[in-house]
């Protein structure tokens, strides 16, 4: 790899296009115009492809794939919206037979193929990663040798690289007043807020070459942002846990290491007035079902007192109350507690009685109940006239395992049986048996040899329903990491799309003035600006090249982009 | 020149694929549980069925098998067999197997144990408290604790009697 030595003296490193000092062309292309983009520096990324390193660096480096990291990200993150990503189905449904069942053949092959998790698989994750990475590699192969053209590039440049501009003209003949007409231009481009650089009675004017670092600050606030997100893996950063809390109940609020709890005092939901002549056309359309107004949690935030020991005695004492409702959460160092669902009426309590099957029986039970507590029944209910009643066997949500024995599920109360066991007053519960029978919803059996029946039977009388309030937890620092990254893009957005670098050079050819310009966009602007500017002078005004014609100015103002945009 | 900016390029590559590595490998491995591995095991104090208290800072010197499970986990079921078969032995040398049932009432619990005869206590946790210092997300999860009170292992999910007899031994005092 060679450095080319210019005929004006720089060197320049290899694969330069336009020299970086005087700009003459380095390698011929049979093009009428040059290239201007990044200068006709080169990018380093095609210069050195020895090592290792240098191999992984010039992949990333190429915007073409780049752009294919783009595409791929697109499709893929396209086709995670097929159908409903894990988290989305409705709580109890297991995946392995949601997709299939729902979707048919198509839904099962999403589910093997591990669609049904895509965000954070890890083919993903590393898509985004080569997106970051794409985005520093680019950006750096890029800006730091634009930057050192725009900071070293001469003001006196050659012929050929002036009048290779898109805007380029000069004057047929030799001008006697070249001179005062150049000081003319310099007063009129000082009035237009350039700035003038000038060396032998050759003038370069140039103004907002901020405007070319635009896309680049827009990369630095993506990649900002993106490390964000990264920082989203890490529970240090970033929490998102749902908890399910039944009315009365108190739970742990995930993601506080056990520190904090929850208590839902009480959880209410209003529905708008079906009566009500307003809402009339909003229920036709949902077909007469019932439509949310509001619903609402009434929680109490418990804090565990550190004494060392946790479990018996450890005291929760409390920290506030508040009414969580969508959008108005709960917040505490850092966390906010927000209402994301609920669940109505899920069985709660069970109220029972007695009745004798005794033909003679001449007794009066109507008086005897008792309630049981579905997630904590008592073992043992003494009742009215010495009866007794002890809970056998309880399976809050019953089914029979493979084993054929029966069992339950978990501890959720969605299926409860009972295995009582009644005692008459007669009978001595120490000594001898009671009676067994088996009670759930719409079941109840005596558990006795063929033939007999139990002399008492157990039937319920009631049912106390209650609320379950989903809460979302959710702790998040990388919010402001977001908001800095957010911000820098647009500023870098800003920055590159409401101004435009523009240069003119006048230079002065032993009495002949060539004029050139460049902007990078927006030339319709640059030829206004020339064109006050050489009013009263003999400098020619200057051709726009790519138009012979010159009649479609008004559209090139979109052409022509010179650096790396927003990618 | 080129030597510098090769190392450059390489630092840049170099920091960029290690923050997206360890992102990835923490977010792919197993989270450490809130008590694990060489932590010094919170204490706690529980009763058994019976109302017996027991807080783990009195069985110091012993070797500790914590257990969370509960009675509608058909895997817990199996372990706490295996328990029931090797409890007497280890306890002589010197073994405390302390199982703690997930946030279930108590009369479930009891009716559990008169169901399958453990000869070893039951403990509640009302409310799940020592479960959820411990970060225990899913049952069963034996907590090793030896006799200093360190925990040794936290072993998730359902164990062969052979790992469980394996895992007792580590917890024999001075082995």
């Amino acid at each position: 790899m060679e450095k080319v030595k210019c005929d004006c003296g720089h060197v320049n490193p290899y694969g330069t296009y336009l020299c970086e000092s005087c700009g003459k062309p380095q390698m011929e292309d049979n093009q009428t115009l040059v290239d201007m983009r990044y200068e006709g520096v080169a990018r380093r990324s095609q210069t050195y492809r020895k090592t290792f390193i240098d191999k992984i660096w010039n992949f990333f480096s190429s915007v073409k794939v780049g752009i294919w990291i783009i595409v791929l990200l697109l499709i893929a993150s396209a086709i995670g919206t097929i159908f409903p990503q894990e988290m989305y189905l409705p709580p109890g449904e297991r995946a392995a037979i949601y997709y299939e069942q729902e979707y048919g053949i198509l839904g099962k092959l999403y589910f093997q193929l591990g669609l049904h998790n895509m965000y954070s698989s890890w083919w993903y994750l590393l898509l985004i990663a080569s997106l970051g990475v794409s985005l520093v590699i680019c950006s750096l192969d890029r800006v730091v040798p634009l930057h050192r053209a725009l900071k070293t590039q001469r003001v006196k440049r050659h012929t050929s690289f002036l009048n290779r501009q898109r805007l380029f003209s000069k004057s047929d003949d030799v001008i006697e007043t070249a001179e005062e007409d150049i000081q003319k231009a310099e007063k009129a481009l000082r009035e237009k807020k350039y700035k003038i650089y000038k060396e032998d009675g050759n003038l370069l004017a140039e103004k907002y070459r901020f405007s070319r670092w635009g896309p680049y600050v827009n990369h630095v606030g993506l990649i900002i942002f993106l490390v964000g997100c990264m920082l989203r893996f890490f529970p240090a950063m970033y929490i998102d846990e749902n908890i399910w809390i039944r009315e009365g109940e108190e739970v742990v609020i995930r993601g506080t290491d056990g520190e904090y709890f929850l208590r839902n005092d009480q959880f209410i939901v209003e529905y708008y007035d079906e009566e009500d002549e307003r809402f009339r056309d909003s229920f036709e359309r949902t077909g007469g079902q019932p439509v949310v107004e509001t619903y609402q949690t009434s929680a109490t935030l418990l804090k565990k007192v550190d004494t060392g020991t946790v479990g018996v005695g450890t005291e929760l004492e409390e920290v506030k109350q508040y009414d969580i409702r969508v959008n108005d959460p709960l917040t505490f160092e850092g966390f906010s507690l927000y209402q994301v669902d609920y669940k109505l009426n899920e069985l709660a309590e069970f109220t029972f009685t007695i009745e004798s099957n005794l033909d003679d029986y001449n007794g009066d039970l109507s008086n005897i109940s008792f309630e049981v507590d579905l997630y904590n029944p008592e073992m043992v209910y003494e009742l009215d006239g010495g009866y007794r009643v002890e809970i056998f066997q309880y399976f809050p949500n019953f089914y029979i395992n493979n084993r054929g024995e029966p069992d339950t599920r978990n501890r959720i109360p969605d299926n409860p049986r009972f295995i009582f066991e009644v005692f008459s007053p007669e009978v001595d519960h120490e000594e001898e048996r009671g009676e067994l029978s088996l009670v759930g919803v719409q079941i109840n059996e005596p558990l006795v040899d063929e033939g007999e029946v139990n002399d008492y039977s157990i039937r319920m009388i009631d049912v106390d329903m209650n609320h379950v309030t989903a809460l979302t937890v959710r702790r998040d620092r990388t919010l402001p990491i977001l908001f800095v990254g957010g911000t820098i893009f647009m500023i870098g957005l800003i920055q590159g799309s409401y101004w435009h670098h523009r240069r003119i050079w006048l230079q002065n050819r032993k009495g002949v003035i060539w004029v050139a310009g460049h902007a990078n966009k927006n030339w319709h602007g640059l030829k206004k600006d020339i064109e006050f500017i050489i009013e009263g002078t003999s400098i020619p005004m200057p051709e726009d090249q790519t138009d012979e014609s010159n009649m479609i100015e008004e559209i090139e103002g979109v052409k022509g982009n010179d650096d790396a945009t927003t990618k | 020149m080129k030597q510098k900016r090769l190392i450059i390029r390489s630092i840049i590559l170099v920091v960029m694929f290690a923050a997206i590595g360890y992102t990835l490998i923490s977010h792919f491995t197993e989270d450490r549980g809130r008590v694990d591995r060489d932590d010094i095991a919170p204490n706690f104090a529980v009763v058994d069925t019976e109302g017996n208290l027991l807080e783990l800072a009195d069985l110091e010197g012993k070797g500790v098998y914590v257990n969370f499970w509960a009675t509608w986990c058909s895997v817990c079921r199996d372990k706490m067999e295996h328990l029931k078969n090797n409890y007497d032995d280890y306890r002589d040398k010197g073994v405390v197997i302390v199982a703690i049932n997930s946030g279930e009432g108590s009369t479930v619990i009891q009716r559990h144990m008169e169901r399958f005869q453990y000869n070893y206590p039951l403990y509640i946790d009302r409310g799940n408290l020592v479960g959820n210092a411990y970060g225990v997300m899913e049952i069963p999860v034996a907590f090793l604790i030896d006799e200093n009170g360190v925990v040794l292992d936290r072993e998730i999910g359902p164990k062969s009697e052979e790992k469980v007899i394996q895992s007792l031994e580590r917890l024999i005092p001075g082995n």
